[in-house]
């Protein structure tokens, strides 16, 4: 039943890792998208990215997060197929022409947003929040405050999207059509609904905060942790990895 | 343990209820059961006794509240949260990690329990709550009675002389109920841990509270054994508050000169009185 | 008017929450449902307002299968309290949100018929009066049995012939609860069916007419209430117990030889046990 970017438990070698190795060669496999325009390396990313996926167990979520991906970069990769005139003239438009290469850009694009999203979401699914945290201000000395708030951050995205959903459910069983129409329509249903979910949201941050503060959230430092996030070779392999992988990217241009 | 003189909190934003002239003494080692209609202030009452009144939430503050010796007022939250470990009404927010075992840990780590005790205390704990095998599961995974749990765990991790607990049950079926109330008082008596804990379900307190305290209105109308309180069926009654079905039972059947008056807490209690009348 | 037959549900496809669920409720019913926590009384009740649809067997609600309706379609004949009012509650006044259901079934509000405006303005207004709400109060300030009862009315004035209740009294207090529940038994006295899941077994006992209790995503005991809360052994199996009254009934029957075939052996209600104790002590000592 795992909600969207909450940790799934496993032992798989990422699962493992050194959790800031893992945030860093996710972030440096993501520049490496965004430094290379050539689809056929960026294929080869995204082909990486569903194998170290298939690795940790963790398909299905993936397939998931590539389609909502997809949905946002299409919208891009209209506006792109419109606005770059490149290649062989296929289609005669007022401003321009859609051609063989706007074709080619739109597909990049697409491909580039899925391969640079899937690592980093997937450290979210691999790593425990507050681990990730707790690395942070061991490994990084990032002041625990702002590691904490992170934490919570994240940790709140399940918490409201299920508020959501409730809500949503709800007004569906009072006669609202929810379940009816497109995104556009779910939308505009959900406007005044809003006001509420924000209430909620503010109710439980504040008791969140005084719950963390009676256990004695002033008083962590670097030293706190019980366990510790020694960096091993593998993490050290990873990041390597990664700043080879943009190395390539910036040399395939 | 818990010393409450003159004490009155008013709350600057409003709104919320007000507790007016409280006196209340806990003995260490009672375990206390707070009750009373809705608004009548039994939170703000606990708020006084963990200190998230006065140091979370401003407002007038009168009196004094004791808490091992400490000063609420003059004893910075922290410390006073060494001594006293709350569970909140809302666990889900409650809960800072996402598995079993870092919530546990989460407590100890920021208190500065030294390592080697580390790994005994969370065992204790989790075992102490009848969770041992949840160690590594998810929290969005558990049920509502397991995280009610969890929470109590990550807070008798720390060790605390008293524990407060805010409506741990009000989500809960009567069976988890039940457990979590078994499970509260067995630790509590093995420990010598003072509890105090707010509940609707008046039939859990009877059952289970060395001491009943019925707030209203902001003051504290009761506060005894269950069994004398209970006696006072009719004026709890004009309260708000319902007497467990035994204890009416009885107490109608004593109006009626049938059996004997006596305040009785649980079904068994009640078999007990009525048992020779029918025989 | 409301049926399952065989029904089999899951949230996911692994995990099967109900495992063949069948029973039939008629027209004007008032019918609890007990069961632990995950026992699936929830997802029956979501299942009867298409919330969730069956992955097998089937669920008929007025005669016609939830698969072919939509949950937006079926309000109108199913009521549903959600067990967190906040969930439900979204308008800036008590008024605005008593028409809100009105709107949302275009009954009011935009493109709605001149007669059925009036009607609803009329409903909403005794509704009102009747509950004793201030109408331009804002329902986020009001506290949670406040809400719960602007919740519970905002379904009662679309006046559904069902209403689904999921955890009415829930963290409501004596009066409160009293309250809520008095107002369900009214409805139901004015004919509509009830379903109700609750944990609490006094409230059970109070007010319900029939009851079934659920273990492990089956039915495991379905009958008139009190038939059913004095089956101490079903009960047990599904982590129950009866409430207070009928638990010293069976337990003095089962402690004094020859008081289960009695008067005391059979009292259900507080009433019932005094008269009955009260008989047996007079005409022991006469």
């Amino acid at each position: 039943m795992s909600a969207f970017l909450e940790y799934v438990p496993g032992k798989s070698p990422l699962h493992r890792m050194n959790p800031v190795a893992k945030l860093g060669a996710a972030a440096l496999f993501a520049v490496a998208c965004f430094c290379t325009s050539s689809l056929v390396f960026l294929m080869a990313l995204l082909a990486a990215g569903l194998a170290l996926a298939a690795m940790c167990g963790m398909v299905r979520q993936t397939l998931g997060l590539v389609r909502a991906v997809l949905a946002f970069s299409l919208i891009l990769a209209v506006v792109q197929l419109l606005t770059t005139p490149a290649g062989v003239q296929l289609v005669q438009l007022p401003w321009g022409y859609i051609g063989t290469g706007s074709l080619i850009a739109a597909l990049t694009t697409i491909v580039r947003l899925a391969a640079a999203a899937i690592p980093l979401f997937l450290v979210f699914y691999v790593t425990k929040t507050n681990d990730l945290a707790n690395a942070a201000v061991k490994v990084l000395h990032v002041p625990y405050k702002y590691a904490f708030t992170f934490t919570s951050t994240v940790h709140f995205i399940p918490v409201f999207m299920n508020d959501m959903k409730g809500v949503m459910e709800a007004q569906t069983a009072r006669g609202v059509e929810f379940d009816r129409g497109g995104i556009v329509q779910k939308a505009r249903l959900m406007v005044p609904l809003c006001v509420p979910l924000l209430v909620s949201s503010v109710r439980k941050t504040n008791s969140a905060a005084i719950a963390a503060e009676v256990r004695g959230f002033n008083l962590r430092t670097a030293a706190s942790g019980y366990k510790e996030y020694p960096m091993r070779v593998l993490d050290a392999a990873a990041l390597a990895g990664g700043a080879l992988l943009v190395a390539l990217a910036v040399a395939l241009g | 343990m818990i010393e409450i003189t003159d004490f009155s909190f008013q709350y600057r934003e409003g709104g919320e209820p007000t507790v007016r002239d409280i006196n209340l003494s806990i003995p260490a080692g009672t375990f206390v059961g707070i009750t009373g209609p809705a608004g009548s202030g039994k939170s703000t009452l606990t708020y006084a006794m963990n200190g998230i009144v006065p140091h979370c939430y401003p407002g007038d503050f009168y009196g004094s509240v004791l808490v091992d010796g400490l000063d609420t007022c003059e004893t910075a939250l922290t410390d006073l949260s060494r001594a006293v470990g709350s569970v909140c009404q809302d666990v889900d927010s409650q809960f800072v990690t996402p598995v079993v075992e870092d919530e546990v840990l989460y407590g100890m780590e920021n208190f500065g329990v030294p390592r080697d005790e580390m790994e005994t205390r969370l065992e204790r704990a989790l075992a102490d709550m009848g969770i041992a095998d949840l160690r590594e599961r998810t929290i969005a995974s558990l049920s509502g009675g397991q995280k009610q749990k969890v929470a109590i765990a990550s807070v008798l991790a720390m060790e605390p002389k008293v524990l407060v607990l805010d409506e741990p049950t009000a989500e809960l079926d009567p069976a988890s109920s039940q457990s979590v109330f078994d499970l509260l008082v067995s630790y509590a008596r093995t420990h010598g841990t003072t509890v105090v804990v707010v509940e609707q379900k008046i039939a859990l307190l009877s059952r289970y509270a060395d001491m009943l305290v019925v707030v209203e209105g902001g003051r504290v109308r009761f506060a005894d054994e269950p069994r004398r309180v209970l006696a006072h069926a009719d004026e709890l009654l004009e309260i708000g508050v319902n007497c467990p079905r035994s204890t009416t039972l009885v107490n109608r059947l004593a109006d009626r000169g049938v059996c004997e008056r006596v305040a009785v807490r649980t079904v068994s209690e009640a078999c007990d009185a009525l048992e020779q009348v029918v025989a | 008017m409301v049926e399952f037959r065989e029904v089999r549900a899951s949230y996911e496809a692994a995990l099967p929450v109900l495992k063949g669920v069948g029973f039939t409720i008629e027209q004007g019913e008032f019918v609890a449902f007990a069961g632990t926590n995950g026992a699936g009384k929830s997802t029956t009740m979501r299942l009867v307002n298409g919330l969730l649809k069956p992955d097998a067997g089937q669920v008929l609600v007025d005669g016609v299968s939830t698969t072919e309706l939509k949950t937006s379609h079926l309000a109108r004949t199913v009521g549903f309290l959600f067990q967190n009012p906040d969930s439900q509650i979204c308008c800036n006044t008590v008024r605005e949100e008593l028409m809100f259901g009105f709107k949302a079934l275009g009954l009011a509000g935009k493109g709605a018929a001149f007669e059925d405006a009036q009607q609803a303005e009329e409903r909403v207004d005794a509704m009102i009066r009747e509950f004793g709400f201030n109408p331009d109060a804002d329902p986020f300030l009001l506290n949670r049995g406040a809400r719960q009862l602007l919740a519970l009315a905002s379904i009662v004035v679309l006046a559904p012939p069902v209403v689904v209740l999921d955890e009415p009294t829930t963290g409501l207090d004596y009066r409160e609860c009293a309250k809520v529940m008095n107002i369900v038994r009214r409805m139901h006295e004015a004919g509509t069916t009830v379903l109700m899941v609750c944990h609490d077994m006094e409230v059970v006992a109070d007010y319900a007419k029939r009851c079934i209790v659920m273990n492990d995503g089956r039915v495991v005991d379905d009958g008139p209430v009190f038939e059913v809360l004095r089956n101490r052994d079903t009960l047990a199996r599904a982590s129950l117990m009866p409430p207070q009254v009928v638990d010293v009934s069976l337990e003095l029957a089962r402690r004094v030889p020859g008081l289960a075939e009695g008067p005391v052996g059979r009292a259900n209600t507080l009433e019932d046990m005094v008269e009955a104790v009260a008989t047996v002590a007079e005409g022991g000592l006469a």
